[in-house]
């Protein structure tokens, strides 16, 4: 779909006129703006503005670079719900690199990266997959020879806008875990004085991310973002404030092992260790894989792979709390406590047999006491 | 300011210690401590505590659970979140009393009787502390209000529900983000590491006064069957019998 160059742009042509030279009619394309208007949560009424502004652009340069990572994200972005979606806004921008994706390598794809930075210089769009390392001065993460955040700085230097996709761009992920041996860092952490976009998630929904472009391309600027740097209208509300599960939740209806009756009658899966309670996702309303399903809907418990640290904040996934250190990989919070609640029972009856028996013993002690 | 101790002189004694020489009804004083604001947050305090450790331990790990289809099932979750927050309301109603109180107050009830911070107070601090040890139990200073191991402790259980209120309300506030909780409490997760840590310290904390409300019966209970002042009635009536031959630390200056 974003081969580049599967419809080649015309020099100059914007975007209204290169979609209709490619046959794709005002219908539809003001359907696929509605929907991006309702997406964004801005309301399908917004359509016909969304289109108007869109089918002004002419076609800017993005610049797309794959860091720490695993290229998950990649494969999640070109598996967007509405597949037209996804083409129209890829195509809408000229993928000037994409590692992954683009013919050229080796020396001919350096050639492409340093070119489009240049030929752009200050008004590309910048998407980034994978974090950096730092340890060592970065020596962890080479690519064509030079550490990754080099890579980083260069392109956000002439960058417009910067959007960081994936747990690995926004935070670092699991490199970025304890002990995090690379110093692993998302680009927030390099990149300062532009707003960075963070579509945080372990990969995140594609659609999330097209979206975002498009909000960029229609409106010049990054959408709305939260104290995390994630766009407002997909991170804004809580997993299980938008859970199918939720009214089983209310009811006390749990879910207590993955193959018990309460899991087949598709019970809430707060005991097994759901993370919806404290996770900032669009995953209910948007799910997964052409809408087909999300992972509570598919029975298992969240995670939490959109909120920062999530694989030492949110550990263990089965489970409610997290374990506390020091005390035994087994203890959990109540462990702890009831130790120690009885331990102070235990005190208190003891402290009581001994003041009775020394009350029996030396009542003198009282009459002294109170000649004093 | 207000006047300090507000001791009723002459009041009968309703019934006397097993002590010699404190047995006619003049050596016994009825000292009035606690104004009805105090002794009204204390009781709803315990009872807001008790109704937030139990819903709270079901909202933590739902030790019952409903069977039953679609129709008719409770909202039993829903209603022990309710009684959480219900709850929580009160105990913030109190906290509110409390700081008020500890401005208005007497010298038992302000600020000051909740730390121990002159150079005397820590010295009987030990010997309070070695007291309750038996270990020369004779000279254990005498206190009308607090003395300075339950100015410590209570200090520490107003701190810990502090951090409850703050905990609570971070997490409530997730399900409304940028609303007026989420606002104000936002903070409170990145302090503690994250909203996941932020749980585990409210889940946590919630031992404290499960360790907490026994000791502190059990010690109410013996003060008062060893002394026989009327300890637990202070807190009911807001004031206790002193013994005339008994030196109190807190005494007004001029006794
Ligand atoms: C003495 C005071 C309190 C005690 C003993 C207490 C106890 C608990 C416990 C044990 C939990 C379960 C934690 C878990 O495992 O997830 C909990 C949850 C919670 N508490 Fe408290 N709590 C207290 C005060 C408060 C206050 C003042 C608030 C303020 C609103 C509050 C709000 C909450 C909330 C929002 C939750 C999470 C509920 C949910 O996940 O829906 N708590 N509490
Ligand atoms: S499955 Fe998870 S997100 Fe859904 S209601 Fe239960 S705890 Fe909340
Ligand atoms: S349900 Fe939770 S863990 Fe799963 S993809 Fe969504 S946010 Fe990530």
């Amino acid at each position: 779909m974003i081969i580049p160059d599967s419809y080649p742009w015309e020099l100059g042509e914007t975007l209204g006129e290169h979609l209709e030279r490619r046959g794709i009619s005002r219908r539809e394309f003001l359907g696929f703006c509605s929907r991006l208007g309702v997406m964004l949560g801005l309301g399908s009424l917004m359509g016909p503005s969304i289109m108007e502004a869109l089918a002004q652009q002419r076609r800017p340069s993005a610049i797309w670079l794959s860091l720490q990572e695993c290229t998950g994200c990649t494969e999640s972005v070109l598996r967007t719900a509405d597949p037209t979606i996804g083409d129209l806004v890829l195509d809408l921008i000229s993928l000037d690199f994409q590692e992954n994706l683009m013919a050229a390598a080796g020396h001919a794809a350096e050639a492409a990266l340093h070119d489009a930075m240049e030929a752009n210089r200050g008004s590309y769009i910048l998407l980034v997959t994978g974090g950096v390392s730092l340890a060592e001065g970065g020596i962890h993460t080479m690519i064509a020879g030079r550490p990754a955040v080099e890579i980083l700085r260069e392109a956000a230097e002439g960058a417009a806008h910067v959007v960081a996709i994936g747990a690995c761009a926004h935070w670092g992920n699991i490199q970025a875990s304890n002990p995090n041996p690379t110093e692993a860092v998302g680009v927030g952490h390099i990149v300062t004085g532009k707003p960075v976009v963070n579509i945080a998630g372990c990969p995140p929904i594609g659609d999330v991310v097209t979206a975002t472009v498009a909000h960029i391309l229609t409106f010049g600027r990054v959408p709305e973002l939260d104290a995390d740097g994630r766009p407002l209208f997909a991170y804004g509300v809580r997993i299980h404030d938008n859970c199918p599960k939720r009214a089983n939740y209310d009811a006390g209806q749990f879910v207590e092992a993955f193959d018990d009756e309460a899991a087949r009658k598709g019970w809430c899966l707060y005991k097994v260790g759901c993370k919806g309670p404290v996770t900032f996702s669009p995953c209910p309303i948007i799910q997964w894989n052409d809408r087909t399903d999300w992972p509570i809907g598919a029975g298992h418990p969240c995670i939490g792979c959109t909120e920062r640290h999530f694989w030492d904040t949110m550990t263990p996934f089965y489970g409610r709390l997290p374990g506390i250190a020091g005390f035994g990989i087994e203890s959990t919070a109540d462990v702890v406590g009831a130790a120690l609640a009885v331990g102070a029972a235990a005190g208190v009856a003891a402290h009581a047999v001994v003041t009775g028996v020394q009350r029996a013993r030396h009542k003198p002690d009282e009459i002294e006491k109170e000649e004093v | 300011m207000t006047p300090v101790s507000g001791q009723r002189a002459g009041a009968p004694p309703v019934r006397m210690g097993p002590r010699p020489g404190t047995s006619s009804p003049g050596n016994y004083r009825w000292v009035y401590l606690w104004h009805w604001p105090i002794r009204a947050m204390h009781w709803a305090a315990a009872a807001s505590i008790l109704v937030l450790v139990v819903t709270g331990f079901y909202i933590g790990r739902p030790y019952f659970m409903v069977s039953g289809g679609t129709t008719g099932t409770p909202y039993l979750m829903g209603w022990m979140r309710f009684l959480h927050f219900l709850a929580a309301g009160v105990l913030v109603a109190t906290g509110i009393v409390r700081v008020y109180w500890l401005f208005a107050g007497n010298r038992f009830e302000r600020w000051r009787a909740l730390f121990p911070v002159r150079r005397k107070d820590w010295v009987n601090l030990a010997k309070t502390a070695r007291a309750y040890l038996f270990i020369r139990p004779r000279e254990k200073p005498e206190y009308l209000g607090h003395n300075p191991l339950q100015q410590i402790s209570y200090t520490v259980i107003y701190a810990v529900t502090l951090i409850m209120v703050i905990t609570g309300f971070a997490m409530y506030g997730q399900s409304n983000p940028g609303g007026l909780f989420h606002t104000w409490f936002g903070w409170v997760t990145g302090v503690f590491g994250g909203v996941q840590s932020t749980r585990l310290i409210h889940h946590l904390l919630t031992w404290v006064f499960i360790i907490f409300v026994p000791v502190h019966v059990y010690l109410a209970l013996r003060v008062d069957l060893l002394e026989r002042t009327g300890t637990i009635s202070s807190i009911i009536s807001g004031g206790r019998f002193r013994p005339a031959n008994v030196k109190y630390e807190d005494d007004r200056p001029e006794e």
